[in-house]
């Protein structure tokens, strides 16, 4: 482990990446390169960043006139987007079909978005904050309509750049009046004083913090921000669904974290977004989980289940909240459990969606189209890749012994520790029905009858990947333990978390 | 240290891997691995030492410890309440993967998932851990959904989901309320081991106030509810067992079930006493539900799988009334009785299954006179009806009485002789519906497709009898063996029940609070 003297030395795997991905940018206008030979060079690159993320302590440091900060959760956040955009990157490479123009942006981009996501796990400051995050929406937008001859890749583009660019209005209007009222867009600063500013400001703010929420609200797809979910997971191709889904919502999560947990994480504070968020959470639960039932296109049934799975991983959020030391149930537990039940939901979430986005990134060539009933008698022509599909839904449903069960316990348990009794029950309901939905492909690829009985063969690097993710979608589940590996030192650090039940300003 | 029930656990987790790896004969591996489950299980039950009562053959290892987490342990052992049910676990394990027919379309993925839903029952009866008791029941769902909706007869699509979605709303809410019974204590004393969270509740009966436990109970009660046919949460099961195929009904009807009364007992009542105290009206009102609205739904029934489960619903009653008195007697009757029923449910919907099978009708209207094509056949299924309604010599009829015995001398609210004398009429009905089922099926006018063909028509169009037209028997010893087994082990419980009281009640009296 490296515990740089000179904390600046913490930023060095977001250098290193920055100055990899614009050496292949250039490197790829001047030397004739394929697109499978940069892809590679993007996964090395990717490969280097993740060890040398690995290689640094998790202590809690900030640095760049603390504009950036270093800690637990910056670090597992770092590793969770290298990890993200590996896998991205060699969907696009191994399993797409090959772009006729221009492969090589469609591998530099992701770069790009992981710069962002990773200086947006690091930012504590308003306006690093900001620049990350068009960083990785920006690059989004180009990626997302990257088949720009598919109408419905338009379709996707334009909702979400209009929606994209809305969001990002709201949020600059809400940093301008937090900072206007404060003076300052240092988290660490605001975190301190937040609660003085409260009692004098409290309505402007609260108004700030509000229009703050609505910009991170887009990026994790809750209701009812959510709207462009459907549309652009279904045109955006398979990868960079994927990436959407898991890198873009757990960069809107750290975000909302350090802003909610953070900033405003006093109990003055926590009293303004908790109802909001709490309201927020319901609605994603319910809203998600039923609106996906009706789905037929697999596409867009993942996009409206991961607007439920923002509802799971908002109850979590909420979970790590703490509140007056009045209140009549104390909180516990450690208030830190609510923060890794989010990572570990994180966790989770990823290996289940990218073994399903790879198995439909596998079935777009070969199959006529991605509804639910072409899956009809998978398990016939590729037990493979139907299991990895059905464990995949399985573990998003929460079925022991799978990945995703330990990720819903955690969510009760935190729901329970803090009494959070009405959105304990959404959650179960919203769980029960997502089973529904979740089933129905099962059924299709197991007992449905084949429209053609045809083996879909798939390649070598396919196969081991995905086996690969099958035993860590068992064996995390079963073993959670393993889970305590990477998550246990996620936490933000912060003043508020560790003084439990105070808001007195530290100094 | 390595416990014996590790290998019990082990067995079908080893045949499923030389089944999708080596690919040998599915039927063969599985019913390896369930006859050597059984004959552990026989070496357990006779080696555990019976008189002191407490847990045996214990195995405790640490598994997790998150932040904020209370300890997880894969803490394994039995005691005279568990052990009685393992070995039902192994038995119709063994007799549902024997009697699945021979030509079951994708053999190898039909037996793994049957040794998945044996494993998950399996794990759940040997577990001492909240976690562990609670996942290895959740293992079975898929496994049961996928055997409904690949294997099952008609009406399998809607039938596999309904069941499928009911079962999860109950273990959530069961997960939500077994956490809300380990958060409920103080943060010390917070764990998922059985043994720890009942020792520590002994020795403070007051940790959780009565108003709490008046919360939590109910929600333990409605998911351990919904998991085993409470009266108004058992819509799932009776088409759910109807569409079912016959070994995943046995597997489901027979010992799954039985996981939600088991819990009942293990962690339920004696961890949530007060709560139970105040709610006992509740649940004695719904188990009449159970008895008599579940009954007389049976007496309307016009197919035979459909009876089943409905008749399987029913007896549910039994059970919780035995766990409702909370005595000595009617707690070790009722654990009796899920032996004996899970043995009789078990033959019942094997047996049903081969009549369908053999003579492609399972409507009573269209069936009758089977018992002179099908003398064996007949022999066993009355049997088996005997057995489920309570007829001396059987054991279910051991079960029954003590269970009626003990509510007989129960004074808890609304129990006692007056409501004794009421509930034992739920024997009538039972007596009713199976009698008629034997009428309707066996005896009676045969319809004229199950005569035998002229062999010379045969000769002279030579066109083979299609199955459906020639009704057969389970002639051949293979056929029929596993049916004789259960009913021997029905038979020797009924005739010597003490062999399992005097494992059974020792254990019992360790319960807290029973009188």
């Amino acid at each position: 482990m490296i515990n740089a003297s000179i904390h600046i030395a913490y930023f060095a795997p977001v250098l290193l990446l920055t100055v990899w991905a614009l050496g292949l940018l250039l490197a790829e206008a001047l030397i004739p390169l394929t697109a499978r030979h940069t892809a590679w060079i993007a996964l090395i690159g990717l490969g280097l960043t993740g060890l040398f993320t690995l290689a640094f302590d998790a202590s809690s440091v900030s640095f760049w006139g603390d504009l950036c900060k270093w800690d637990g959760a910056a670090k597992f956040f770092n590793l969770f987007f290298v990890a993200t955009a590996i896998l991205v990157i060699w969907m696009g490479d191994e399993i797409q079909e090959p772009f006729s123009h221009g492969g090589g942006e469609f591998v530099v981009l992701p770069l790009f978005t992981t710069i962002g996501l990773m200086l947006l796990a690091m930012a504590n400051d308003f306006t690093l904050f900001f620049v990350s995050l068009e960083l990785v929406t920006i690059s989004f937008y180009i990626l997302v309509a990257y088949q720009r001859r598919s109408p419905v890749a338009i379709e996707a583009g334009i909702k979400y750049l209009i929606l994209g660019g809305l969001s990002s209005a709201f949020l600059v209007m809400g940093i301008a009046y937090i900072y206007g009222l404060t003076g300052t867009t240092r988290f660490d600063l605001m975190e301190q004083f937040m609660p003085a500013y409260l009692q004098v400001y409290r309505t402007g703010i609260a108004f700030g913090l509000l229009l703050v929420l609505v910009g991170i609200g887009f990026k994790i797809a809750m209701v009812p921000f959510h709207i462009w979910a459907p549309d652009v997971y279904e045109g955006a191709p398979n990868s960079i669904t994927a990436f959407l889904s898991v890198g873009s919502k757990a960069g809107g999560f750290i975000i909302l974290m350090r802003v909610v947990l953070g900033i405003f994480g006093g109990v003055a504070g926590s009293h303004i977004w908790l109802p909001v968020l709490s309201v927020a959470a319901m609605l994603s639960l319910v809203l998600g989980n039923l609106a996906a039932i009706p789905q037929r296109n697999l596409k867009r049934l993942l996009g409206y289940s991961s607007i439920g799975h923002t509802g799971f991983i908002l109850v979590a959020v909420i979970g790590a909240v703490q509140l007056a030391p009045s209140e009549a149930r104390p909180p516990i537990m450690d208030l830190k459990t609510g923060q890794v039940a989010v990572s570990i939901y994180l966790v989770t979430y990823l290996l289940a969606t990218f073994t399903a986005f790879i198995v439909l990134a596998v079935l777009n060539r070969r199959l006529p189209g991605l509804e639910i009933h072409h899956l009809a008698g998978l398990s016939q022509r590729s037990p493979l890749l139907a299991a990895a599909f059905a464990l995949s839904f399985i573990s998003l449903a929460g079925i022991p012994p799978l990945s995703g069960f330990i990720a819903k316990f955690m969510v009760i348990l935190v729901a329970w520790n803090r009494g959070f009794y009405t959105l304990l029950g959404f959650a179960i309901f919203a769980a029960v029905a997502a089973l529904y939905y979740y089933l129905g492909p099962v059924k299709a690829m197991y007992w449905s009858e084949p429209l053609d009985e045809t083996p879909i063969r798939i390649n070598l690097p396919t196969t081991i990947v995905l086996s690969i993710l099958i035993v860590l979608l068992i064996g995390t589940g079963f073993w959670a333990q393993s889970y305590s590996i990477f998550v246990n030192d996620s936490n933000l650090a912060q003043a508020s978390l560790h003084a439990a039940g105070s808001f007195v300003c530290k100094q | 240290m390595i416990s014996p029930l590790l290998f019990l656990l082990l067995a079908p987790f080893v045949a499923i891997l030389v089944i999708i790896i080596f690919r040998t004969p599915p039927q063969f591996t599985a019913g390896v691995a369930a006859g050597f489950n059984l004959m552990l299980s026989l070496l357990l039950l006779y080696e555990y030492p019976a008189a002191q009562g407490g847990y045996a053959y214990v195995m405790d290892w640490p598994w997790m410890a998150l932040s904020g987490v209370p300890p997880i342990h894969f803490h394994l052992g039995v005691d005279g309440i568990s052990l009685p049910l393992v070995f039902l676990t192994a038995i119709v394990t063994f007799a549902a993967i024997a009697v699945s027919p021979n030509n079951v379309r994708r053999a190898s993925e039909y037996y793994c998932y049957l040794l998945l839903v044996s494993l998950g029952a399996m794990g759940a009866f040997v577990s001492l851990d909240i976690f562990f008791f609670y996942i290895f029941h959740e293992f079975a769902l898929i496994p049961t959904f996928l055997l409904i909706g690949i294997w099952g007869g008609q009406n399998r699509q809607f039938a596999s989901f309904q069941v499928t979605l009911y079962l999860m709303a109950g273990s959530l809410i069961l997960l939500a309320g077994l956490l809300a019974l380990i958060m409920a204590l103080p943060p010390s004393a917070r764990t998922f081991d059985i043994v720890a969270l009942q020792s520590f509740i002994d020795r403070h009966p007051h940790a959780i106030a009565t108003s709490v436990q008046d919360a939590i109970f109910p929600i333990v009660l409605v998911g351990f509810g919904i998991l085993v046919g409470l009266f108004p949460f058992h819509s799932w099961a009776p088409p759910g067992y109807a569409a079912a195929p016959p070994a995943a009904a046995m597997m489901h009807a027979g010992v799954l079930k039985k996981f939600a009364l088991y819990g009942l007992i293990r962690v339920g009542i004696p961890m949530l006493h007060d709560g139970f105290t105040d709610w006992l009206p509740v649940m004695v009102t719904l188990l009449v539900g159970n008895f008599l609205y579940a009954g007389f739904v049976t007496i309307a029934q016009r197919e035979l799988p459909a009876m089943l489960g409905f008749s399987s619903i029913m007896h549910m009653g039994y059970l919780f009334l035995g766990i409702a008195c909370w005595n000595m007697i009617g707690v070790s009757g009722a654990v009796v009785l899920m032996v004996g029923h899970g043995l009789s449910v078990a033959l019942l919907f094997g047996l049903s299954g081969e009549i369908t099978h053999r003579s492609g009708e399972n409507r009573f209207s269209e069936l009758g006179g089977l018992a002179q094509r099908a003398p064996m056949l007949a022999v066993l299924f009355s049997f088996a009806s005997m057995a489920s309604m309570g007829v001396p010599g059987l054991a279910n009829f051991a079960g029954e009485l003590m269970v009626f015995f003990g509510s007989f001398v129960s004074n808890l609210p609304l129990l006692g002789p007056t409501f004794t004398v009421f509930a034992v009429y739920g024997t009538v009905i039972t007596a009713i519906y199976q009698l008629r089922a034997i009428k309707n099926v066996f005896y009676g006018p045969m319809p004229v497709r199950y005569e035998p063909r002229p062999a010379a028509v045969e000769a002279t169009t030579g066109e083979t009898v299609p199955a459906s037209l020639g009704m057969t028997d389970t002639a051949t010893l293979p056929e029929y063996t596993p049916y004789v087994l259960l009913i021997g082990a029905s038979l020797i419980i009924g005739f010597m029940p003490f062999l399992l009281f005097h494992i059974v009640q020792p254990s019992v009296s360790l319960l807290p609070h029973v009188r």
